[in-house]
Order: C-alpha cells, then sequence, then structure tokens
C-alpha cells in the first residue's frame, strides 16, 4: 500500500518584499497509512508550512510531496480544491467554524462542496455530531457551544468527507488542559478504530509524547529529529 | 455544488446582514422604480396617442379619390365645394408618399368612377368594414328669424364610436339614419342660440335648389319666386325645404381634417339625407349641365378598416382598382418610431439612478467578501472550490437585483399611479380629458426585473472573481 505521505526533498519558499524566505528547505518524511505523527518545532520552524503543503493550501516551491500516491505539486487549483474536499480533513487551532452556521450546517457545508444531495447531508452530519459525543446539539451555533465542544464539531466536520489523512494544526491550543485531554483522546480514537492517519503540529513535546506514534522534531525549515514512542 | 444549494447559501448569507442587504436593494428598487417609470411615462404616452387617433377614426380610414389629370391622386384634403366633381389635387401638406402614385409605375385600369356602384366594389374587399360617401352639401338654415348659408356633412350610423362622437356636448347622436334629424357644433349652435342647451330638440328648417323637374326632389314647396332665372336653356330651379330636429350638440370640431376624415362640420346630417339632397341639389352653373339621368359620383369615399394592422393592405388594393387612395396610417408609424426614441431617452435618463445602485451593488458584494474573508478562506479549506465561492457571490448579487427589481417595479408603478393621479385632477381642472400616462405592460415588468437581475450579477462580477481568487492562507489569517 502506497504510503499517506511520502514528502523529498521539500522546499518552500516566500517572498517578502525584495528578501526571501525559506520556510522549507529539504525536507524528507514518509508516513505509513494509520501513523499518528506530532509536528515538533517552534513557531517558525516550518511546521505549519509543511501541514499546508500537505494540505493543498499552498504549493511547494521545488521537491516531491504524495499523498496516497497523488503527487500535489503538478495540482491546478482546481485539482487542489479537490485534495482538500476528499482527501485530507483539516482541524484548526481555532476551530474556523461558520459563526452564523449552526454545529450540523458547518459539518454539511463541507459535504455541500462535495456535492452530497442534502438529505444525506444532513443525516450524515448528524451521525458524525454523534460520534464525536455532540449528539442532540446540532442546532447550536458554536458562540453557544464551549471551546472543546466546537472542536469537536470541527473535527466532525474534517471527517464529513471521509478523508484518509487528518491534518490538525495545534488543536488543542485554544483549549484547557482537561478539554485538550479529551480532544486528543478522540483523535487517537479516530486513529485506533477507523485507522485514520493523523498528522498534527504542535508545540507542546509532552501531548506529541503521550499520543502520537512518532514525533518529529522540526527547526530553521528543516527536520532535526524523529523519535518514536 | 448545485444551484439549490448556492441559492439557499447566498440568501442565508443576505440574511445575516439584513440592514446591509435592505439599503442595497433599496438603491437598485430606487434605480429600477425610475428606469421603470420612466419607461412606463413613454409607453403610457405612446398608448394615449395612439388610443386617441384610433379612436378619431382617422388610422382606420382610408379616403379614395379619383385619379385626376394631372397629379395622380393626391390626398383630396378638405372637400370644399362639392362643384368639383373630381378630387382636387389640393397642395397637400401632408407627408403620405405612398397615396402618390404616379400612373406610369401604377398598371393603370380607367379612372374608376365614385359612384354607388365604386362603394360595392370597395365593401367587398376583405378588411373593409364600411364605405361611405364624404359628402358636404350647401343648404339654407332657418331657425325662427335666423337664416344662413352653411355647409352641413353626412354622418353614417357607424361614425357613432368615433371621434368627436363618442361624448357629445347635450343629446345624442342620431337614434336612427332615417329620421329627420340634424346634430350641430357647439360653436355653430353658439350662433344660434345664447344657451346651446336649449337647442337640442328645436326644430330647423333647411331649405336647397333643385331642378324643377327633378322626380325625386323630396316635395315640399312649390318653386321659389325668389330664385333668379338661371337656365338660359329654360330650366327652372325651385326651391325644397325640409325640417330637421336637433338631437345632439358635438362639443368640438375634430383637430385638423387632415384627408378630409373628418366630419364634423356646423350641420350633420344622417348619411341617406346627405345623399339624398346631394343627388338632387343644384348650387351652380356646373352641375345644372350635368345630365339628371346620370347617376352622381361622390368627390371622395372613406373606407373604414376592421383594424389599424390592415389599413396600408387595404390600401393598396384600393389603388390597384385605379383609385386613389390616402391615409393616416404611414403618420402613425412615424410617431410610433418618435416615441421608440422618446422611450430611449426616458430610460437613459431612469438609468442614471441605475446606474448609481450598480455602484451600491459592487461596494456592498466588496464589503461583504471583506467581511466575510475568514468564512471565505475556511470554506476554500474544507474544499469549496474557485468556482463555488464565485458562483455564491454572483447568486448573491443576482438575488439582491432581484429582490430590487421586483421592489422597483412596484415602487414605480405605485409612483406612476400618485403622478398620473395628481395630473388628472390638474387635467379635469383645466377641462381636457384624463387618462393614463404611466403604462406598464408585462414585458417591462419582466424586462425591468430581468435588467435588474443582470445589472447586479454584472456589479457583482469583479467582487466574485476576488472573493475566488483569495488565497486561502491568507484568508484564514484574516480577523
Amino acid at each position: 500500500m502506497a504510503p499517506a505521505l511520502d514528502i523529498a526533498h521539500l522546499t518552500k519558499h516566500y517572498r517578502m518584499g525584495h528578501t526571501v524566505v525559506r520556510a522549507l528547505y529539504g525536507v524528507s518524511l514518509t508516513v505509513p497509512p494509520g501513523e499518528f505523527v506530532g509536528l515538533l518545532g517552534t513557531s517558525g520552524s516550518g511546521k505549519s508550512t509543511l501541514l499546508n503543503l500537505i494540505a493543498g493550501l499552498d504549493s511547494p516551491t521545488e521537491g516531491t510531496l504524495r499523498v496516497f500516491d497523488r503527487d500535489l505539486a503538478g495540482m491546478s487549483r482546481q485539482e487542489l480544491s479537490e485534495h482538500r474536499s476528499k482527501s485530507v480533513g483539516i482541524i484548526f487551532q481555532s476551530f474556523n467554524l461558520i459563526s452564523t452556521m449552526t454545529a450540523s450546517e458547518n459539518v454539511a457545508l463541507s459535504m455541500m462542496f462535495a456535492g452530497v444531495p442534502r438529505a444525506q447531508r444532513e443525516q450524515r452530519a448528524a451521525a458524525l455530531l454523534e460520534s464525536v459525543g455532540l449528539g442532540g446539539r446540532g442546532q447550536h451555533r458554536p458562540k453557544e457551544l464551549s471551546g472543546g465542544e466546537q472542536q469537536r464539531v470541527a473535527i466532525a466536520r474534517a471527517l464529513a468527507n471521509e478523508p484518509e489523512l487528518l491534518l490538525a494544526d495545534e488543536p488543542t491550543g485554544n483549549l484547557d488542559s482537561k478539554t485538550s485531554g479529551e480532544i486528543m483522546t478522540l483523535l487517537r480514537r479516530l486513529n485506533e478504530e477507523r485507522r485514520k492517519t493523523v498528522i498534527m503540529v504542535t508545540h507542546d513535546p509532552g501531548l506529541a509524547a503521550k499520543y502520537a506514534h512518532r514525533t518529529v522534531t522540526m527547526l530553521d525549515g528543516t527536520i532535526v529529529s524523529e523519535v518514536i514512542a | 455544488m448545485t444551484w439549490g444549494d448556492t441559492l439557499r447559501l447566498a440568501f442565508r448569507n443576505l440574511g445575516q446582514a439584513r440592514v446591509r442587504t435592505a439599503l442595497t436593494v433599496g438603491g437598485v428598487s430606487i434605480g429600477i422604480a425610475s428606469l421603470s417609470g420612466m419607461v412606463s411615462l413613454g409607453v403610457g404616452l405612446q398608448d394615449q396617442l395612439v388610443d386617441r387617433f384610433t379612436k378619431s377614426g382617422m388610422f382606420d380610414s382610408i379616403t379614395v379619390t379619383t385619379m385626376s389629370l394631372g397629379r395622380a391622386g393626391g390626398p383630396a384634403g378638405r372637400m370644399a365645394g362639392r362643384g368639383r366633381a373630381t378630387a382636387t389635387p389640393a397642395p397637400s401638406p401632408t407627408p403620405a408618399p405612398s397615396a402618390t402614385p404616379t400612373p406610369s409605375t401604377t398598371p393603370t385600369p380607367a379612372p374608376a368612377k365614385l359612384d354607388d356602384e365604386a362603394i360595392k366594389t370597395l365593401s367587398a374587399l376583405p378588411s373593409v368594414k364600411a364605405v361611405y360617401p364624404m359628402l358636404r352639401v350647401g343648404l339654407q338654415v332657418k331657425l325662427g328669424g335666423y337664416a344662413e348659408f352653411t355647409t352641413a356633412s353626412g354622418v353614417p350610423m357607424g361614425a357613432k364610436e368615433e371621434g368627436a362622437f363618442q361624448s357629445m356636448a347635450h343629446g345624442s347622436f342620431f337614434a336612427s339614419d332615417t329620421e329627420d334629424a340634424c346634430m350641430v357644433s357647439m360653436d355653430y349652435a353658439k350662433r344660434l342660440a345664447d344657451d346651446p342647451g336649449t337647442l337640442v330638440g328645436k326644430t330647423l328648417t333647411l331649405s336647397y335648389a333643385v331642378p324643377a323637374k327633378a322626380a325625386s326632389a323630396p316635395a315640399s314647396e312649390p318653386v321659389a319666386p325668389d330664385l333668379p332665372a338661371l337656365g338660359a336653356a329654360g330650366l327652372q330651379l325651385r326651391r325644397v325645404e325640409t325640417p330637421c330636429t336637433i338631437v345632439g350638440i358635438v362639443e368640438r370640431e375634430t383637430g385638423p381634417a387632415l384627408g378630409g376624415a373628418s366630419m364634423v362640420t356646423g350641420l350633420m346630417l344622417p348619411l341617406p339625407k346627405a345623399r339624398a339632397i346631394y343627388g338632387v341639389q343644384i348650387t351652380n352653373a356646373q352641375s345644372l349641365l350635368r345630365d339628371q339621368t346620370e347617376a352622381r359620383t361622390y368627390p371622395s369615399l372613406s373606407v373604414k378598416v376592421d383594424s389599424t394592422r390592415h389599413t396600408q393592405d387595404v390600401e393598396d388594393k384600393i389603388k390597384a382598382l385605379g383609385y386613389s387612395a390616402f391615409s393616416l396610417n404611414d403618420l402613425l408609424q412615424g410617431a410610433k418610431r418618435a416615441f421608440i426614441l422618446l422611450d430611449v431617452v426616458l430610460g437613459l435618463i431612469g438609468s442614471i439612478a441605475l446606474a448609481v445602485s450598480l455602484l451600491m451593488v459592487m461596494n456592498t458584494m466588496i464589503m461583504s467578501i471583506l467581511e466575510r474573508t475568514r468564512e471565505i478562506g475556511v470554506m476554500k479549506a474544507i474544499g469549496g472550490s474557485d468556482a463555488a465561492i464565485r458562483k455564491i457571490f454572483l447568486i448573491e448579487a443576482s438575488a439582491i437585483g432581484f429582490i430590487g427589481g421586483v421592489v422597483g417595479v412596484a415602487l414605480g408603478w405605485v409612483l406612476g399611479r400618485v403622478i398620473n393621479f395628481g395630473v388628472n385632477i390638474y387635467i379635469e381642472r383645466q377641462g381636457g380629458t384624463t387618462g393614463n400616462l404611466f403604462s406598464t405592460p408585462f414585458w417591462l415588468v419582466a424586462g425591468a426585473i430581468g435588467f435588474s437581475i443582470l445589472v447586479s450579477l454584472a456589479a457583482g462580477i469583479f467582487p466574485a472573481r476576488r472573493a475566488a481568487r483569495l488565497d486561502p492562507i491568507n484568508a484564514l489569517r484574516h480577523d
């Protein structure tokens, strides 16, 4: 089986004014399906940039980037949006729910972009919310939910189109330690029970060590160490 | 992403920013109201004019004259004296190129006579409703001590629904065309009595001269002794008198009697009666010389067509029969063209407000997109394609246009009614005829709403494209 993620000599340069910022500098990483990877590093180490590239939110400058054997480097804008829609599920630090929509509508929105019929969307959104422990709270708007609950909605949304790869960018960064534990347990459960490959960016080595199979540490745009738990 | 989903999402988004949506819709509706109101005014004015012209009986009637020798045909103009037996090629101010065929281009049959036979022939043509002679007879009118010569016209019963006869100042139209009745014009009535209203029911005495031997003359008085002996050939004249009761008074004479279509003169008789007098009357030496046994010809005939659409058609057929024919249809077509120009000008004035609302829609959309930058970033991150995002915002702009269009048309209509109401009060006070200055046909309603959607859609193109091209990473960082 093809690796969930296959990265080789990946480089990403940003142009800021007249200076070129090297966000990533020759990163190589292979993640087999079903692995839970913790991506550690200080801010500016390039871990978020790497996650954005895997998510298809940005395009690499050089190198290869394959997600389940599909090369993202040559993809058009349309193909990248399809990649984001179906191949990956993204979970943000600040949840990024649409505040004017209910929990159920937020989950259904990503299915709407994927072209799932309405009745099916609603049914599936309810089931997904149930599975993340928010049964019966579908009609609540984000501001009526706690931080932990909002992140559960975001996780349900990320799962909506059945991606094999979940990308989490500091998913517990805005949560207290108790809630963080719950969210991490949920991610771990999804990894174990549903065989989702998880790549999680965090700056908390303890969290990574506790829940991830492997911890990859980055510094100044390159991978400096890998620790297998 | 389906259209249904997009529509729902767009309307949901509009509902989220109610005040802004309401203000923008308000702006668009004012633009559409001014545009549709202006065009509606143009259409209303045109309808009024066309309607009035059509009812005047001038556009569904064709004046038929015989071909004269010098210039074939030519509008007959007003029938002056019936002593001129054939149509007079009057120096005509009337632009009617179709009415002046030259003998060289027309396959000329022998110049046909305008007699009773001709009336039958023309009546048989398709789309012809009625044919009657245009008659003017000179008469002496007596009422009490008043006596004056005047010209009377023959009015067919069919004219009841036309022009000046639609609303009578006093009395009514002829009940039948066999009675000894007449109508007078308001101007003439004022000469006869101080209060024209009292004239209805009074009986006038009409007198005219006929040859002494004319058998068909309605017998009444014996030979008038006061008539000069005209006949060198010993022809004797006698005066005939006939009574007629005034049944109605016509408000006013219809405008310029173009093509002789107007039947309003000082005195109006039922057509058969005027015809009877015309058949026997002697007015000058010329008519004395005519063979009395021969049927009289008419100076011109008026042909009524069932619809103004057929006027041109019938006119051409009549010309092919060797007559000269003339109608005002061409003028009407010209007037319609002028109104299209008026509509365009009014539309352009109305469009200024619409241009303002276009900018307003654009501004609203840009603001909305700026405000929802993060939301757009989220939508992109969870799989929204450029096309889907663009579609959402284009539909949103169109929805503003649609609502604005519907509200605007309604607003324009209400405004038109209000202005119309006010103007009609003024017109009534001035003694004019009221009517609808604004007309809002279905095509205008549909067109205005459609146009509003299109304009708003156009205003949404630039903002929507901007939204679609947003970089998701930057958009997600946006607050």
